[in-house]
């Protein structure tokens, strides 16, 4: 070798022991204390996440994709970056944690367990966000949960209701259906439809929120709480029509305890009832995937296969990407989710189907609110409510949506 | 010479007076390309320290991202005047941190110059801009029932300019040759502000020497490519694949040797050892049987009588060669399935220990079995667990070293046997890096390939297009 070619400034060199680039330095203890190290260690930053990420997309920018903010979160870990430094707080914002990224990822990187504790850093008290520390504080107490629940008349069950407490065989096998804090309040229809598709789903009273709220906007300890409570209220398999409730609950529960709506009726056996029509001729339906049921927990068939047995199933391109609502994201993020949602909203338009079907409130809540405003003759319905529709078996069967309360009620965030 | 040639950033924490802009560079920028395509906060230059390469890491002065061919030129004039080194940056995929800012100053990513320009089926080429995704001009060809060749294993991250600025190979090179073989014109700013367009349209064009393959393998240290105009062919009617298990990557290279002298030129001829279909397994899941010492995984393109032939008469020589098992794949989705397996296998790797540090040996094909074996001696020598794949059928080696993240000892092993690796593969007449590129990784084994003469030449080379020395400063020719 010629004794000008440089040898590169970062090489590792058994003798000046420079800076390795990821992970805490040596020498400096272990790092911030933010992070599970393991978690953080497994990415290599081979970038193959990238094509995956909405907000890289959007910008990019390697900031905004996930390998740049591991790259980030390293660099919080290692001081390489101060705990108050900007770029930390608005790409841990900016992420919607739709963990599209741990799909494609080889290494097998959490990179949604990152985000949990990265925002369990930057969320602190006074730098959370004041929606999302509102509605913390709105499904953290269950007696406003009942209230509106009450009001909006969710499903209720007269078993449940009058609190017969269950042997301890009966515990294991029953099934009890989580109302979710959202969706009791602005899609009670949901919850009378899972009734009415299967009787035997019960609903506990008492119920409060699963933490997935809490996990997502930086308190992640409140929310692992949070989950086992409900876990122990409910009795037996914990049914659920929201892929991000799924997902968290799924985490804290186990995975066989936890059945989003559509992985319960296909695990039962379920055989959807009727076909929905539209003036004559079967509905063409759409299906958008909810974030952290297709990318945490796997299940993208059983919602399709149910759609496609009552109506006639059209693979919306793009079902798996975000829509941004995001849990929260929609509502302190309204710009930047608009921007996730437009391209979808387009897909759409071109698909034009009759009904595009979501499996998480969230989704539906962001579906709703952008096909109105774009005009579509395409109506965003449940899971649930589809099914129950076609089961009723009307010619013309109409779903029977809530008129959306929309921006002015305290409810709002689900995980999407 | 410039001042910030002489600083070193790999060491320079947030706050430091060095990590701040020379004058006001965020405003010089800013006025060529816009507020909000230019990053000089903390966390975008951490984010831009660094791309798929592991240990390399220097923090840039700025990120500039530039929307146009006039906005490149400006910034490159800008750059020159000043002095202030420019690293041209794709996706960040590659694998030798041919775009690791180790001279600081601005990374320039072209992420933003992202349309395909033109697809054009009766001349058989596509035009696009750099920051195109491969997957994406590889998609739009196959709409068109055209074939884009050359196919990385970050295909679907990596773009095209990286692609030419590394001359990136794939899993297809056996037939088709690599992105170079490709490339039929190029449009590219120089440091000092030029645009020049070489080549073109035409499969022959001798006008001048021929620049074009000249910057294709770049890296970035020459010119700025800022469009592509490259060779497409008619989309095969049938793509087929099947497996063949092995006792050993030793007798997997065997059989290739054998299949290539018996004339087959098949598309693809990829082998992985026991360690790397178990972990492929383990993220894919495809069935993969994980008690043999060696897949070999092979592919052809054609028509159906072609395909079916030539995946029959290379299955009997597997089996001729000792193969254990030799299955086709039934359909396309499964031939898909064990592609995309087969080009994740390096992240796949990482599940063993998340530092891997991969290199890119190549040796002639029949020197194939030998190189493998030196490998693994190399490797129990240096008490490494070294885990190997590759592009058999064009000798191409990746063995990847697979350490614990902190084990800082284990890597300078690492390093001491790769440097035995690379000696070996130039000693069987073999390279030290047969496609992922030179980069600031492998520097120091370039005059040991080329000669010291060479190293003068390309010095010269780089005076003529850089007289200033700024793009990407401390890489080939620098």
């Amino acid at each position: 070798m010629t004794d000008s070619a440089p040898r590169p400034a970062s090489r590792p060199d058994p003798a000046s022991a420079p800076e390795p680039p990821s992970g805490p330095a040596p020498g400096r203890g272990e790092g911030l204390g933010v992070f599970d190290k393991a978690l953080l260690d497994r990415c290599i930053s081979c970038g193959f996440c990238l094509p995956a990420c909405p907000t890289y997309s959007l910008t990019r920018q390697e900031p905004s994709s996930p390998r740049g903010r591991i790259t980030l979160m390293r660099a919080l870990e290692s001081g390489d970056l101060a705990p108050d430094d900007p770029t930390l707080a608005e790409e841990s914002s900016f992420c919607l944690g739709c963990r599209a990224c741990e799909t494609v990822c080889p290494a097998g990187v959490e990179y949604g367990r990152l985000l949990e504790q990265w925002r369990d850093h930057q969320w602190q008290g006074r730098d959370r966000p004041l929606i999302a520390r509102l509605l913390m504080a709105v499904v953290s107490r269950p007696w406003l949960l009942r209230l509106q629940g009450l009001v909006r008349r969710h499903a209720r069950d007269r078993r449940a209701a009058r609190g017969r407490r269950l042997a301890h065989g009966e515990r294991e096998q029953a099934v009890s259906l989580m109302l979710g804090c959202v969706e009791r309040g602005l899609y009670p229809s949901v919850s009378r439809a899972v009734r009415e598709l299967r009787p035997e789903v019960t609903v506990p009273s008492g119920q409060g929120c699963c933490g997935a709220l809490h996990a997502h906007n930086g308190d992640s300890a409140a929310g692992a709480e949070m989950a086992r409570a409900l876990g122990e209220r409910l009795p037996g398999t914990v049914v659920t029509t929201s892929g991000g409730c799924a997902a968290h609950l799924a985490h804290h529960l186990g995975r066989d305890r936890v059945r989003e709506l559509s992985d319960y009726l296909e695990r039962t056996g379920h055989r959807p009832a009727g076909r929905v029509t539209v003036g004559g001729r079967p509905a063409r339906v759409a299906l958008q995937d909810s974030c952290h049921l297709r990318n945490g927990l796997g299940v993208t068939r059983p919602p399709r296969e149910l759609v496609a047995a009552v109506a006639d199933y059209v693979e919306l391109p793009g079902a798996g990407d975000c829509c941004g609502a995001a849990g929260t994201y929609a509502m302190l993020r309204p710009d930047d989710s608009r921007a996730v949602l437009d391209p979808k909203l387009e897909a759409l338009r071109k698909l034009d189907v009759d009904y595009v079907v979501a499996v998480n409130p969230g989704c539906l809540r962001q579906l709703r609110q952008g096909l109105r405003r774009t005009r579509s003759r395409t109506k965003a319905v449940h899971l649930a409510e589809l099914l129950a529709m076609a089961a009723r078996s009307e010619p013309e069967g109409e779903p029977d949506p809530e008129p959306d309360p929309g921006q002015g009620t305290v409810a709002g965030p689900a995980e999407g | 010479m410039h001042t910030h040639a002489e600083t070193d950033p790999a060491g320079r924490r947030a706050g430091d007076p060095a990590g701040s802009p020379p004058g006001d560079l965020a405003g010089d920028l800013a006025a060529i390309v816009g507020r909000d395509h230019v990053r000089t906060d903390d966390g975008a230059l951490a984010a831009y320290a660094r791309d798929a390469t592991p240990l390399f890491h220097a923090r840039p002065q700025a990120v500039v991202l530039p929307g146009c061919t006039e906005e490149v030129a400006a910034v490159l004039r800008y750059a020159t005047e000043r002095g202030v080194p420019v690293v041209p940056r794709g996706a960040g995929s590659n694998l030798c941190a041919a775009t690791v800012p180790l001279r600081g100053g601005i990374v320039m990513v072209l992420t933003r110059l992202d349309r395909i320009l033109e697809v054009s089926p009766a001349e058989l080429l596509a035009r696009v801009q750099p920051g195109v995704t491969t997957t994406a001009l590889a998609d739009a060809a196959a709409r068109e029932g055209l074939l884009y060749a050359p196919d990385p294993g970050s295909r679907t991250v990596s773009t095209v300019g990286g692609n030419v600025a590394t001359c990136a190979g794939g899993l297809r090179g056996l037939k088709y040759g690599v992105t170079r073989n490709h490339v039929l014109g190029l449009e590219a700013v120089l440091p000092t502000g030029e645009v020049v367009r070489t080549g073109g349209r035409l499969w022959k064009d001798v006008a001048g020497y021929d620049l074009t393959r000249l910057l294709t393998g770049s890296e970035g240290t020459l010119a700025v490519i800022t469009e592509a105009t490259v060779a497409l062919l008619p989309a095969p009617e049938e793509t087929g694949t099947g497996v063949a298990y092995f006792d050993s990557l030793a007798d997997a290279s065997r059989a290739v040797a054998a299949v290539i002298a018996d004339g087959i030129v098949p598309a693809t001829l990829e082998f992985l050892d026991r360690k790397c279909v178990s972990a492929v397994e383990e993220f894919a899941g495809l069935g993969l049987r994980r008690d043999a010492g060696a897949l070999l995984l092979f592919g052809d393109d054609g028509s159906r009588r072609t395909v079916a032939g030539t995946l029959a008469r290379i299955g009997e020589v597997c089996q001729g060669a000792g193969a254990l098992e030799v299955t086709l794949a039934e359909d396309v989705a499964r031939a898909d399935a064990l592609l995309a397996a087969r080009r994740c296998s390096l992240p796949a790797l990482s599940r063993l220990g998340s530092l891997t540090i991969l290199e890119d040996a190549t040796v002639p094909r029949h020197r194939l079995a030998e190189m493998v074996d030196r490998i693994d001696e190399t490797a129990d020598r240096h008490d490494l667990r070294i885990a190997t794949f590759g592009h058999a059928g064009d000798g191409n080696l990746h063995p990847t070293c697979v350490l614990d993240p902190d084990d800082g000892e284990g890597a300078e092993r690492a390093h001491r046997a790769f440097a035995e690796i690379f000696a070996a593969a130039i000693a069987l007449d073999g390279t030290i890096t047969g496609e992922h590129g030179v980069g600031a990784a492998k520097l120091p084994y370039l005059a040991d390939r080329i000669g010291d003469d060479q190293v003068a030449l390309l010095r010269r080379i780089k005076k003529a297009f850089d007289p200033a020395g700024i793009l990407n400063p401390g890489k080939l020719g620098s």
